[in-house]
């Protein structure tokens, strides 16, 4: 029990850190890296709450796709972030008391209004106390959940076209020259053979 | 209504209702692949793609013949009632006109790619499945297929800067609009304990005393507030309609507005109606703020693409003031107005698709001046379509404004109403004024008509629809009374 | 809330944080959009703590599978917002949302 909580305490605290660290941090660089951390601590957390095959997949996803993709895009585009700084304190003070007070509401909300867990879940399920988590997600995900579970995949097929529609340029002008073309060329239409008359040419 | 699982859902009957989309889904596909190897064949891409539409809408009236009734396929996850079928059916004429639109736009503009009626039959599949959505999870996936659609096909002139900062705004605010949106979702899911509407409605008794239904509530309609655009989340539209492609501009102007309309109306009356009187307050809010600043923030407008974002603006905000009325009547009136705004705009838009000079689109409005006596036909369909916006009698915005006012009366909120008609007063102002320029003014320089018949066939039938709607209402008005009643029963 | 046992209301509590602090990442960078799209992550992942913990509360595996999707849209939004801003760099050089004063009005 003890041991929960402070596994808990550890990862919640590195993983709010973290997040407020990716929004204050003066390099994107860095700011990416933190979100990496704070990614790795909700994972962390994920388990905790009994959701093992989530936790590894937002690894696996996030940091290993979505997090690197951001790198990626921050180091290739050349951008002057100093520039991007200036003016950045404008919106602290209204921003922070905003966000402090939406907080403290929503915490508010968990502390009262929560009630005791309901004993008999109303979506379909396989017993969760007997199956491991992933078998449990499978067993539901290609049953219950395929219809849904395809509209994902469209959504991904999408990703795929947008990405590809805006950034995908044609080569342009290449050197090499087709080898059907350079095949089908005869002599007979690229070569001719002309009677010179001397000090007059061609 | 016929609750079926996903086992029932997946057989050849029942799978017989989910024509349309698995057509969209597959059509799509196979044009990409026909696409990918044929390159050159961009004619035949827009006929597949046009047949595709129209096949979907037969699949989808066919039913209609059987007296099959209401459905919920995948546990709930899909609704299949007369609500959904005839918001599918306008959903599908807005995606056929944009194809239409789009073919000699894009083929002028070298932007004459096979992607652009992919995108328009997947944005399609997702706008489809949102009016059909019957949980949380089927409503957030669909909102962000169409959301990733628009957001590309918004950016599409990726070569200009208007269109990919319009594509760059639009994807940033739509993002964070969904995030919020989702975290509604996850509180609805946790203090309701199921996605499901049905579920929804029957926790939303507990609202007053359930605080975390209703902050859940409140951001899943700041998200779907932005989505259809109503005032105070409205920043992005008048960019985003002016630095989009013409034809995406009237794709999003049309589809992507009716389909965000239809899914608060479905959110609200299907999950939440037991809590009505909670989420009246907001609506009036969103309603009033949206119809006064679409009337005045229209005014000073010279772009017609930034003109018809105000106006835009301003109609949701008249379809929002009926949703506040939570009665038959009122969706009655808000699913008729979806239909004729729909004509307007696809007559509006193909008549700014048709002007040019030299190279470029007219979109000044100044520039129409004179347009009576060079395109008397076009200047004359245009004018009808702009009095109908102003919802002058006998044309159908008339009567749409008319059905909706009346339920907003009927159901005792005559503050709401004083404000709706007093702001259709102001706003008419600015579509007078171009019609005044057209008429009136001293003619500019020359504008060329495009020859193409599909932009002329689409201006003469929006505007021939809303000029003869009153000779023959029934037409629309029992649809949308059929769809109507399949929500709250009247 | 009792420190020592860990209940449903500690993860709401962080969820809540994370989430007010992407959105006020959102906010406070207007003009970094690269940092907006990060903040946004941070939004989603909030969403997930919550429907993950919302699940183990009430017993069933919705909340899990309905994280499971929004990981996968994630991804996708953020590789489309992704290529939007690399269009966008292309063509101003910049990707100062606040400057941007082409379309005012």
């Amino acid at each position: 029990m003890i041991l929960e909580a402070v596994a808990f305490y550890f990862f919640a605290g590195v993983c709010v850190t973290s997040a407020l660290a990716v929004i204050i941090a003066r390099n994107p660089v860095r700011s990416v890296l933190f979100l990496i951390l704070s990614f790795c601590s909700a994972a962390a957390l994920f388990i905790l709450l009994g959701a093992e095959f989530l936790g590894l997949i937002l690894i696996v996803v996030y940091v290993g796709a979505v997090a690197v993709l951001f790198l990626f895009v921050v180091m290739m585009l050349d951008i002057d972030f100093t520039e991007l700084r200036s003016g950045l304190l404008n919106y602290l003070p209204v921003g922070a008391l905003v966000g402090f007070i939406l907080l403290i509401e929503l915490i508010l909300v968990f502390l009262i209004t929560l009630t005791p867990g309901t004993t008999t879940p109303k979506a379909p399920s396989p017993p969760l106390h007997t199956t491991p988590n992933t078998n449990a997600i499978g067993e539901i995900l290609y049953t219950d959940y395929f219809f849904l579970f395809q509209i994902a995949g469209v959504i991904l097929l999408v990703a795929m076209i947008g990405a590809i529609v805006l950034t995908l340029r044609p080569p342009v002008q290449r050197k090499g020259l087709p080898p059907a073309e350079q095949i089908a060329r005869s002599p007979s239409d690229s070569v001719e053979t002309r009677d010179l008359v001397s000090r007059r040419g061609a | 209504m016929i609750n079926l699982t996903t086992l029932q859902s997946l057989a050849p009957h029942a799978l017989l209702l989910l024509a349309p989309e698995v057509l969209l889904a597959a059509m799509a596909m196979l044009v990409l692949t026909f696409g990918v190897f044929r390159p050159k064949s961009m004619r035949s891409v827009y006929r597949i793609t046009a047949l595709t539409l129209i096949l979907a809408i037969i699949a989808l009236l066919l039913p209609l013949r059987l007296p099959l009734g209401d459905f919920t396929l995948f546990n709930g996850a899909i609704i299949m009632d007369d609500f959904a079928r005839y918001m599918k059916c306008l959903i599908l004429v807005a995606a056929l006109a944009a194809i239409f639109m789009a073919r000699d736009y894009l083929e002028r503009t070298q932007l004459q790619r096979f992607e652009y009626p992919v995108l328009i039959l997947l944005a399609t599949l997702g706008m489809c499945l949102m009016v059909s959505a019957g949980d949380l999870i089927s409503m957030y996936l669909a909102l962000e297929l169409q959301g990733l659609c628009l957001y590309v096909l918004a950016a599409f002139k990726r070569d200009s800067l208007r269109s990919s900062e319009a594509g760059l705004k639009y994807f940033v605010l739509g993002a964070l609009s969904s995030g919020i949106l989702l975290f509604g979702c996850s509180l609805l899911y946790g203090f309701a304990g199921s996605t499901g509407f049905e579920d929804l409605a029957g926790a939303a008794g507990t609202m007053p005393e359930n605080l975390g239904l209703l902050f859940g509530l409140v951001f899943v309609l700041a998200g779907l507030a932005f989505k259809c655009s109503a005032v105070p989340f409205h920043m992005w539209t008048p960019d985003v309609y002016e630095g989009a492609p013409t034809p995406v501009t009237a794709f999003l102007a049309g589809a992507a507005k009716l389909a965000a309309v239809a899914l608060i109306v479905r959110f609200l009356a299907d999950g939440f109606l037991p809590a009505a009187t909670q989420w009246q307050q907001i609506i009036i809010a969103l309603a009033v703020a949206s119809m006064v600043l679409g009337a005045f923030a229209a005014i000073g407008q010279k772009n017609i693409k930034r003109l018809m974002a105000y106006s835009a603006i301003g109609h949701i905000g008249y379809m929002l003031a009926a949703l506040v009325t939570a009665t038959f009547e009122g969706v009655a009136g808000i699913l008729l107005y979806l239909a004729l705004y729909l004509t307007m705009n696809i007559g509006i838009f193909s008549a700014v698709l048709m002007m040019q000079k030299q190279d470029s689109q007219v979109e000044n409005i100044s520039e129409f001046a004179g347009l009576h006596e060079r395109n008397p036909l076009l200047a004359f369909m245009l004018a009808i379509l702009l009095f109908s916006l102003a919802g002058v009698p006998p044309l159908a915005g008339f009567f749409a404004k008319f059905y909706v006012f009346l339920a907003v009366v009927e159901a005792g909120l005559y503050p709401l109403a004083i404000i709706g008609v007093l702001a259709s007063v102001v706003a008419a102002f600015y579509y007078l004024r171009i019609v005044k320029i057209m008429y009136f003014d001293a003619p500019a320089e020359p504008i060329q008509q495009t020859s193409g018949f599909g932009l002329k066939f689409l201006l003469v039938v929006a505007g021939v629809i809303n000029l003869a709607f009153f000779a023959y209402p029934a037409a629309l008005l029992i649809p949308s009374q059929l769809g109507a009643a399949s929500l709250i029963a009247p | 809330m009792n420190f020592a046992t860990i209940s449903i209301e500690h993860y709401l509590a962080v969820a809540a944080m994370l989430f007010t602090i992407g959105v006020f990442g959102v906010f406070l960078h207007r003009k970094n959009l690269i940092i907006i799209l990060m903040a946004i992550e941070l939004i989603l992942l909030a969403a997930n703590l919550n429907l993950i913990a919302f699940a183990t509360h009430n017993g069933d595996l919705v909340g899990q599978i309905f994280a499971l999707l929004v990981l996968t849209v994630a991804a996708a939004e953020a590789a489309v917002g992704l290529a939007i801003l690399t269009v966008f760099f292309r063509n101003r050089g910049s990707i100062d949302v606040e400057r941007v004063n082409i379309m005012k009005g």
